[in-house]
Order: structure tokens, then sequence, then C-alpha cells
């Protein structure tokens, strides 16, 4: 059991490491990404900027502007992103339903509390019995693609900046909220 | 040319890693560059997330006391990190629950993974 649970981290750990090297070699290295991607984050900082200081009457129509200039940009960006993110996606499917057509019908963990109705579903994928305390291999898979991906994201330096998240909401995003 | 533009970066992306370090451990530091902020907070967070989780794991805490209490003290300790120990104005950061919200996911997912893991393995028969 130990032994499965180590080897699900280690499975997500190179799925993660995976996905980020396919973009980088479908996204990350190529120019109109790089150009792109500084421009996005010049944009923000600077409407940030302006957005502390207060932009005065005289101001708003340049400021607006420059918020249109960026929006477009950001969307750019995500269409962009878009193409690697479907061959991923793709990718990813197959190579999960591999690994839970390995995994399937074994209790790979116990957990520590019974999870509500809806996560039921999910921890107690494929399981057999009703002991809802017993965690799929697809539960402990999520749990540990969130944390691993992000953090792998920060630690190379290949999540998106703060300032472009807040401003910019790409193209699936919500409406950017600019100002309170 | 080149090696001004190169400067100019480097002042741009504000202090080195070892510098922001040595910041975040020191009371009272002054923070030119909000991300590097943010940045200390979100990695104490991930840290807080393996730690608690291992915690748990071995104490073989149970049910949803224990992720009430885990969000409790993650949050109570970056409060007190930010607000007591830092001293830096949440209002420049866009209010507290932009500096309590930072990396809370992520932190969660990765105390899940080690609560769940440790636990299975200390405290089930299976």
């Amino acid at each position: 059991m130990f032994g499965d649970c180590v080897l699900i981290v280690a499975i997500s750990i190179c799925t993660a490491l995976l996905g980020e090297g396919l973009t980088w070699v479908l996204v990350y290295r190529t120019e109109k990404y790089k150009k792109l991607k500084a421009e996005v984050e010049k944009q923000s900082k600077k409407l940030e900027k302006q957005k502390e200081t207060g932009a005065d009457v005289a101001n708003k129509k340049k400021y607006e502007r420059q918020e249109e200039k960026l929006k477009t940009n950001n969307r750019d960006l995500s269409f962009v992103k878009m193409k690697s993110m479907f061959a991923i996606g793709f990718a990813f499917t197959a190579l999960l339903s591999m690994f839970n057509s390995i995994f399937d019908g074994r209790v790979v963990a116990k957990l520590p509390f019974t999870p509500i109705s809806l996560l039921q579903n999910i921890s107690h994928r494929n399981l057999g019995g009703e002991d809802y305390t017993d965690c799929s291999f697809i539960f402990l898979y999520i749990l540990c693609t969130m944390s691993v991906r992000q953090n792998i994201q920060k630690l190379l330096g290949l999540a998106p900046s703060r300032s472009a998240n807040k401003q910019g909401s790409g193209f699936f995003g919500a409406p950017a909220q600019m100002g309170k | 040319m080149a090696p001004r533009k190169e400067a100019q970066k480097a002042t741009e992306c504000g202090d080195s890693n070892m510098e922001i370090f040595s910041k975040a451990l020191t009371a009272g530091s002054v923070w030119v560059e909000k991300d590097d902020f943010l940045d200390v907070i979100y990695w104490l967070r991930q840290i807080l997330g393996v730690v608690l989780g291992l915690i748990w794991g071995i104490v073989a805490m149970k049910g949803f006391l224990g992720l009430a209490l885990f969000f409790l003290i993650n949050v109570a300790i970056v409060y007190l990190y930010y607000s007591t120990f830092q001293n830096v104005d949440e209002e420049e950061y866009g209010g507290s629950s932009e500096i309590l919200k930072e990396g809370l996911m992520t932190s969660f997912s990765s105390f899940m993974v080690a609560w769940i893991i440790l636990y299975s393995a200390l405290h089930s028969e299976l």
C-alpha cells in the first residue's frame, strides 16, 4: 500500500514534468510566446501602477486604451497556449486510462476521513465495498497533481506572473476585475 | 548596451533568492518587490502544508476536525507572520484576503497527500 502511494506520487511528478516539457517544446521556447508574455507582463505592471496612483480623468482614455491592448494581448497568449493544451490533453487522457486499468479495483490508501458524497464518486471510483474511507488511484493522483504541478511551475519559473493573472483574465477566465 | 540591459534587468527582478530568504527570516523587512513577499508566503505555505500533513499522519488525526484544524492553523500562522512578524501593510497587496489566499489550494493538496499517505502507511491494516 505504501509502495502504491509512493508510485502514484512518482507518476504525478513524472507526468507534471512531461507536461511542462511538452509545453516548453510547443510553446514556451517560441519567439511569439516570449514576446507576448513580456508584453503582457510589462503592461500589467504598468496598469497596476497607474491604478495605484489613481488615474485621473484626463488619463482615463489612455488608461482604457491600454487596458484594451492588454486584453487583446492576453487573448493572443491564450491562443498560443491552446495548441499545446490540446496535445497534452490527448496524451494525458491516454496515459490516465492506462494507469486507471493498472490500478483498477485496487485500494491504494486509507483516507483519514469520510469524503462528502459528492467526492465519493472520485475517491471510491472502481472500488468495491461500502467502506468509503478506501481511496482509489484517481483521487490520490488528482491531489498529487494539484500540488506537484503548481510547485514545479513555480520552481521552474513558468507560472504566469501575479499581476498578469490579476489584470488580464485570458481567454477562458472571468472578466478582469478593475477597481472595486 | 548589453551589459546595461542586464543590470537593468537585475534591478527589475529585485533581490536574489538568498537575499529574499534572509529577508523572510528577519522581522519587519522592507519589501520593494511585492511579488517577492507573496512568493515567501507561497513557499511558507507549502512547507507548512507538508509538515502539518506529516504531523496529522503520525498522530492519526481523523475526520473533518483534521481538515478544519489545518485551515485554522495555516491561515493563523500566515496571518501572524505578515501582520506581527513582517508588519506589512495588507492594503498594499489588495487586502488581507489576497495574502491569506496565496497558495492556499496548493498547500491544501500537499497537506492532503502527506496526511493520507502517512496515515495509511502507519495506521491502517491494509
